[in-house]
């Protein structure tokens, strides 16, 4: 069955345009031009018959010559004293924290080559973010500090040591200020490193503010309940939640932790239990968490205020002064509806907002007070330490800094040049400490005006713990020597503040043995030990308290009014702007990742670039195209940035995301990647706001966007399914094609017999959100090539795993499924989105394996579609072929080819490639293989221990490291297999199920919990 | 032999015993007799940790026993040395720390004069050996390392001047058949000579001329020929990268025929990977020192490995800083594209590693066995019955019990193990 919704990945598939259509007619971005060759000039070209022969007659020669070369001769260089742990060929595994995370570091012969989610994690079970997968491949950076820099020159540690000693004694004595500016310090450890800093100097300050604050939040909670700290979020608590522009399963505070919440109330399970959380949205711009919610609202910044007072009347009745109804109709009745859902789900609500705010922050706190929420979906007690710093403490810090009274400055984890709002302001103030040292791993913005840089370990390279959550100790192991000539910043503050502890390792054991271990049970050496192998110690948590609001609102409602006023942008070619952070590149600070910037931003599918997302209203009324360059001008600076079309963008507001723009701090970032949009914040009321108005004007440039949003598309075939909770409860194999409208297709193939094993792979659309760690999971288990931006123009990227994003109009409950209708539609921005992560789909009658002239892709007696690099020749009919358009050729020899700003043509980085994995050579194709080097792995050692091999002993990298539990792999011939069971749910259905090509994943229905009265 | 040296053994012990009981009542005379001191030296255990030039797990007696005068001391440490030890004597405290607290066995039984004999054999000894170094100094001189051009640029430089030299030959023959022709054309009565000269030539290829016109037999040497250089040509492609029979020279003439054959020491002791991981891995060092500290330690081969290691082996030391690896030649090499296990087949295949690898406990230098091939491996995996027996893994596969039921051979291939993405990924 079909369903006749129209689904589109971007505007040009849904018109139709003749670009679109012409792109799409050839598989590949440039066809070869052979039909140029075979006709017209191509024929009638001359080549002299003495030319021709000289160029055969060198190539014979040089052939022939070439294939006398001896066959090289390759060393095998063992280990002097091998250690004891390590076997070469078999991985060990460390375990460690990454931003308050268990998690397991796999090395390979002393390598670190993969972080993987410790499965006992109590923030996300297993998962892990993109960043963290990503984060093994910093370590290896040939852009990092190889060692201590004193005025620019690489010295000595002693050196170094001996110089920032004397000056500080020097500040000590003359009682002038030091300051230490860092960003959110969330490990106990250091936290007490800087505290006995601060002893030994009594002028020094710590000061933590975050690129990207939460002060707000914090502020808000101090104001309204007396505790300055950031709440744990308890998602999974919550039947009803409403976002008010916070991008919690993406960016906003711990991702990963509440994506696992939040699809534990949405994923089959739960569906079987007839039970699904409702989320409703309240945005600017399109966010990840926007895409996942069951119904989204644009909403301008300068109304988010006015929505949140309504939404605090309609809940509690009264009347707060000021207001009013919002411009759109919809909105105000979702905002009242909303209202009627949240207090009938009272005590299981969660209402949050991603402004920073105060004011608004406190009416949230209100909204949540009054729903009962404190206590059951936010906790105080247990309160998260993942963000807690404070904006107007780095204001003061900069403000004493230009008066003279700060002499020393040493930066840990932070690059305020880069990303403090006023970077004049900023670079003046520094330009006054007259002592700048910064432990910056790579020569960023502020190391760049420092006077001193002592280069700080990589996190795989340190030891360390983590406090992600009060209660919560993980800790930090290194599972490789240092790569450079580094030092620990904390070790380098025990030496300075001639501490007499020396090493951080004996600072770190010290405060576990004495604070920490005890919290866990454990204690001494052996507690030690136990502690590095399960990776944390969890206290016991304290209760949550539940919460009374009692402060007056009306002065909170007249600054939010006041406030909102003044960001409603008047005037022609005045726009109001949002600034947030893009799920892959967030604050910037990873920015120097390839892998990162090319993984696409999971709504625009845009790479290695930055822009102004705007509606299509807004972009018909300016004339523009998607790709013009436009100048932004807010908050006293401008910046110029191609405008992208971005579906559900509400009408008359722009979308920039920060973290672009790096000017220093690595190769990848120094070749020039987006803007920087952190000068575009403003300070108001006493934290760092994302929102303004700005005034924009076009430049007549044009840009292409490196954009895979179209890039392997289905000619308008359906192959998402979607059906809203209701229908599901009355049928649950609503749209999933076996209630009745399923056919069988005769086959033109016989069978293959899959004796021992079939894997096979399930994926829940209703619980994948899109936010593409598995991506990045694969690049590291795999050995995926980065092509850089050009290359994605051309639409080679490699990446084996997709994530297909496609946009659907809703109105009036009906939806649209002609393309005629859409113009017919008043609100072109009401759109819902479906993520459907694309790999190759181990068909068992694959059309790829039939095409191929040489049987390089041939199926195995175990369901899967193998693929032999050795015997490809790359006539690439198999992509061709490919409905599912998940074959990847290689146009060039990327992971060795100076051309490509490549991370694999560095020094080091080869370092991280998984031996078990070969890379691929130029001319070659390439495909998902279902991680068969796990599978074999698995095996083997199944075989070893003499055992059958058990459900979940092989897990594939995409499914590890997703959050919410969307993938799932197992053994098909086993009825008792997770994946069987998975499969067996009525929801699920195959992907072009029509072309009986038998796809070894079967997708479930994606479930929508839009309520019928307003759909 | 070892019995006869064993009977011997007891039997001059027993002597030795014996005498020392007799001379124990004579006297306590403290010159020694280096003869006996030599038999005793070697009977009573000693050579067990000393040595008279090196140190082993004691310290080279040679010079340590030149320079300890005090015979007195020297006897009551041997007859308990934890005795001087414990009572503080400088002279010992030192020695036992210096040799890693090892604790040197008591031999009451020895008497003074025992130990006396031994002294003088051993000062007697130590002088030998010291004359003899002296002797053999001046002609031993530093041999200097081989480091001129390689045979390669040698012999390529030669082929070139030979080259050079032919066609400088060839083009003085052109030149001066040129000029030749040149002057005949002047002289033109001369062209009637030359005429007739080619005629008598031609005469005298005659046969070859009328050989070369029979086309039946011309077709069939060509028709030969083609089909020779073509099975060449074949078998020579067929054998492109297979490196059968590859025997490159090691950095250390390590003998396996040694320590494998005669020796009879377990593959996986120094192939340790080979149970448990993809690679058999070559031992690292430290698992050669388990024995070669002691065993062999004279040898230059085994200074090979002292050195890579910077280890002394008069002061037992370390140096890391002097530490280099050694760089073996890998004999063995698979294409990168093609992944093996060895635990896969040592461990739960239970193959032999002698069946990939050859008569390895014959080799004194190992060269590459089998043509490691694809074909060869596939073979392999077609004919050789799964090793299942009391394996779980296999027990309880059904696949397993439908092909024995069917009566085939339960083989790898049979499992899928001939499937490209099994090796290739």
């Amino acid at each position: 069955m079909d369903s006749n919704k129209k689904y589109w990945k971007g505007l040009e598939e849904l018109n139709n345009t003749p670009e679109f259509v012409e792109k799409n007619k050839h598989e590949f971005g440039e066809p070869i031009p052979i039909e140029d060759v075979l006709s017209g000039e191509g024929l009638l070209g001359k080549t002299p018959r003495r030319d021709f022969l000289k160029a055969v007659g060198f190539g014979v020669g040089a052939v022939t010559l070439a294939a006398c070369q001896k066959v090289p001769v390759h060393k095998s260089i063992p280990y002097l004293i091998k250690p004891e742990e390590v076997t070469p060929g078999v991985a060990n595994y460390y375990s460690s924290t990454y931003e308050g995370h268990a998690i397991l570091v796999k090395t390979r012969e002393g390598r670190p080559i993969k972080v993987e989610g410790n499965p006992n994690d109590l923030l996300a079970k297993g998962g892990l973010s993109a960043q963290a997968q990503s984060s093994v491949l910093d370590l290896y950076d040939v852009s990092r500090v190889q060692a201590p820099l004193l005025n620019g020159e690489g010295k000595e540690w002693s050196d170094l040591d001996d110089y920032v000693k004397l000056e500080l004694a020097k500040i000590k004595d003359s009682g002038k200020k030091i300051t230490i500016v860092s960003s959110t310090i969330s490990s106990p450890s250091t936290l007490a490193v800087i505290a006995d800093f601060i002893t030994e100097y009594p002028t020094a300050k710590h000061v933590m503010y975050d690129a990207v604050s939460y002060t707000g939040i914090i502020q808000a909670n101090q104001n309204s309940f007396g505790k300055a700290v950031l709440p744990h979020y308890n998602f999974d608590k919550a039947d009803v939640i409403v976002s008010f522009g916070a991008d919690f399963l993406g960016t906003w505070i711990s991702g990963e932790e509440f994506t696992r919440q939040y699809v534990s109330n949405r994923n089959n399970k739960s569906l079987q239990a007839k039970k699904m959380s409702r989320h409703i949205q309240f945005e600017t711009g399109m966010s990840l968490t926007g895409t996942n919610a069951d119904n989204r609202y644009p909403l301008k910044p300068s109304e988010e205020g006015v929505a949140l007072i309504n939404l605090y009347n309609a809940i509690t009745g009264t009347t707060l002064p000021g207001s009013k109804k919002l411009a759109d109709n919809a909105t105000n009745n979702a905002i009242t509806l909303a209202a009627k859902e949240l207090v009938a789900a009272k005590g299981k609500a969660l209402v949050v907002a991603g402004s920073n705010d105060v004011a608004t922050q406190v009416l949230v706190n209100a909204i949540n007070a009054a729903l009962g929420s404190y206590g059951t979906t936010i906790d105080l007690d247990n309160n998260s330490n993942q963000y807690k710093g404070n904006d107007a403490d780095l204001a003061e810090f900069i403000n004493e800094a230009k008066s003279g009274a700060v002499a020393a400055v040493i930066f840990l984890d932070a690059n305020p040049v880069y990303d403090y709002y006023n970077t004049k302001e900023i670079t003046e103030a520094l330009s006054k400490v007259p002592l700048k040292v910064t432990f910056a791993a790579s020569l960023d913005e502020t190391a760049a005006l420092s006077t001193a840089v002592a280069p700080n370990h990589h996190y795989l390279e340190s030891w360390g713990d983590d406090s992600a959550i009060a209660g919560y100790h993980t800790v930090l192991q290194p599972t490789i020597n240092p790569v450079y000539n580094t030092r620990q910043a904390e070790e380098s503050l025990l030496i300075w503040s001639n501490n007499a502890v020396k090493t951080y390792y004996d600072y770190v054991r010290n405060n576990w043995d004495k604070n920490i271990l005890a919290l866990g049970g454990l204690s001494g050496q052996k507690g030690w030990e136990t502690l590095l192998q399960t990776g944390f110690v969890k206290a016991a948590a304290k209760p949550a308290g539940s919460y009374a609001f009692s402060r007056d609102l009306n002065a909170v409602a007249q600054t939010i009014l006041t406030q909102s006023a003044a960001l409603v942008a008047s005037g022609d070619k005045a726009y109001e702007l949002h600034l947030y952070q893009s799920s892959a590149i967030r604050d910037g600070k990873h920015a120097n990742n390839p892998w990162l910037q090319e993984l696409p931003d999971p709504v625009s599918k845009v790479t290695w670039d930055n822009f102004a997302a705007m509606s299509l209203t807004d972009l018909k009324k300016l004339n523009l195209q998607e790709g013009d360059v436009i100048t932004i001008d807010a908050n006293g600076t401008s910046i110029a940035l191609p405008v992208l079309l971005q579906p559900g963008q509400a009408e008359g507001t722009i979308s920039v995301a920060v973290g672009y723009g790096r000017v220093k701090g690595g190769a990848v970032i120094e070749s020039g990647i987006g803007k920087n949009a952190f000068p575009l914040h403003s300070f108001r009321n006493g934290t760092v706001q994302t929102n303004a108005v700005a005034k924009i004007s076009p430049t007549g440039d044009q840009i292409i966007l490196a954009q895979t949003q179209t890039h392997h598309s289905y000619e308008g075939r359906s192959v998402i399914r979607e059906a809203s909770f209701t229908e599901y409860k009355k049928n649950p194999y609503k749209n999933s094609g076996k209630d009745g409208e399923h056919k069988d297709y005769k086959s033109l193939w016989e069978n293959y017999d899959r004796p021992t094993y079939n894997w096979v792979m399930a994926i829940d659309l209703n619980a994948c959100t899109g936010c593409g760690a598995c991506v990045v999971a694969c690049n590291a288990e795999n050995n995926v090539p980065v092509v850089g931006r050009d290359e994605v123009r051309r639409r080679r990227e490699m990446h084996w795993i997709r994530i297909d994003r496609y946009y659907s109009f809703n109105e009036d409950g009906k939806s649209v499924t002609e393309e005629h209708e859409i113009d017919k539609l008043k609100n072109v921005n009401n759109v819902s989105v479906v993520h459907q992560p694309m790999l190759c789909q181990h068909c068992d009658h694959a059309p790829c394996e039939t095409v191929c002239p040489v049987l390089a892709t041939v199926h195995s007696s175990e369901g899967l579609n193998h693929m032999a690099y050795n015997r490809c020749v790359g006539t690439r009919y198999c992509a061709n072929n490919c409905p599912f358009k998940v074959r990847r050729f290689n146009w060039f020899n990327y992971w060795n080819d100076s051309r490509f700003e490549n991370y694999l043509a560095e020094q080091h980085t080869q370092l991280v490639l998984n031996p078990d994995v070969t890379t691929r050579f130029r001319g070659v194709m390439e495909k998902c293989s279902m991680c068969i080097q796990r599978i074999q792995a698995g095996k083997l050692q199944a075989k070893i221990e003499k055992r059958p091999v058990k459900d979940g002993d092989i897990k594939v990298a995409c499914q590890q490291t997703c959050s919410a539990n969307a993938i799932v792999f197992g053994n098909g011939n086993d009825p008792d297999s997770e994946v069987s069971k998975a499969l067996r749910s009525e929801r699920t259905y195959y992907v072009l199920e029509e072309l009986n090509v038998q796809p070894g994943i079967g997708y479930q229905v994606k479930v929508r919990n839009t309520t019928e009265s307003e759909a | 032999m070892r019995s006869i040296s064993l009977i011997f053994k007891q039997f001059s012990r027993s002597v030795l015993l014996l005498a020392c009981f007799t001379v124990w009542g004579i006297s306590a005379k403290a010159q020694g007799d280096a003869a006996k001191g030599e038999a005793t030296f070697k009977s009573a255990g000693c050579t067990g940790c000393h040595k008279i030039d090196t140190r082993m797990t004691g310290p080279a007696l040679g010079p340590t026993l030149a320079s300890e005068t005090d015979d007195k001391w020297i006897a009551s440490w041997v007859h308990d040395s934890q005795a001087l030890v414990k009572a503080g004597d400088k002279k010992a405290v030192k020695i036992f720390t210096d040799f890693g607290q090892s604790v040197m066995p008591s031999f009451p039984s020895l008497s003074d004069g025992d130990v006396a004999d031994i002294v003088a054999y051993v000062r007697a000894d130590w002088k030998k050996i010291q004359d003899d170094k002296a002797k053999a100094a001046p002609a031993g001189g530093a041999v200097a390392e081989d480091k001129g051009p390689s045979d390669l640029v040698v012999y390529a430089l030669i082929g070139v001047i030979v080259i050079a030299l032919i066609i400088i030959l060839v083009l003085n023959r052109v030149t001066a058949t040129l000029e030749r022709l040149l002057g005949s054309k002047r002289l033109l009565p001369e062209e009637a000579v030359v005429a007739e000269g080619a005629a008598v030539e031609a005469d005298k290829y005659a046969l070859v001329k009328r050989i070369l016109k029979n086309k039946k037999l011309v077709f069939f040497i060509i028709f030969c020929g083609t089909i020779a250089m073509g099975s060449w040509t074949w078998v020579a492609l067929w054998n492109t990268n297979v490196h059968q029979g590859y025997q490159p020279v090691q950095p250390i003439k390590f003998p396996h025929d040694l320590h494998a054959g005669v020796m009879q020491i377990q593959c996986q002791y120094c192939h340790s990977g080979a149970f448990k991981s993809k690679n058999a891995s070559i031992p690292s060092l430290n698992v050669c020192m388990n024995c070669h500290k002691v065993v062999k330690t004279e040898s230059p081969e085994i200074h090979k490995i002292y050195d890579a290691l910077g280890y002394d082996p008069a002061t037992q030391k370390y140096d890391s800083l002097k530490a280099r690896p050694i760089q073996w030649i890998r004999i063995h090499n698979l294409p990168d594209f093609a992944y093996f296990n060895h635990s896969q087949h040592v461990k739960v295949g239970g193959i032999k590693c002698q069946q990939c690898h050859g008569p390895v406990e014959t080799m004194k230098e190992v060269y590459q066995y089998s043509p490691l091939t694809m074909k060869w491996c596939i073979q392999c995996h077609k004919r050789t019955d799964i090793n299942m027996k009391g394996n779980a893994y296999y027990e309880n596969m059904i696949a397993v019990h439908d092909l024995i039921k069917k009566g085939v051979k339960v083989t790898p291939a049979q499992l899928g193990g001939i499937e490209c993405g099994k090796c290739h990924y």
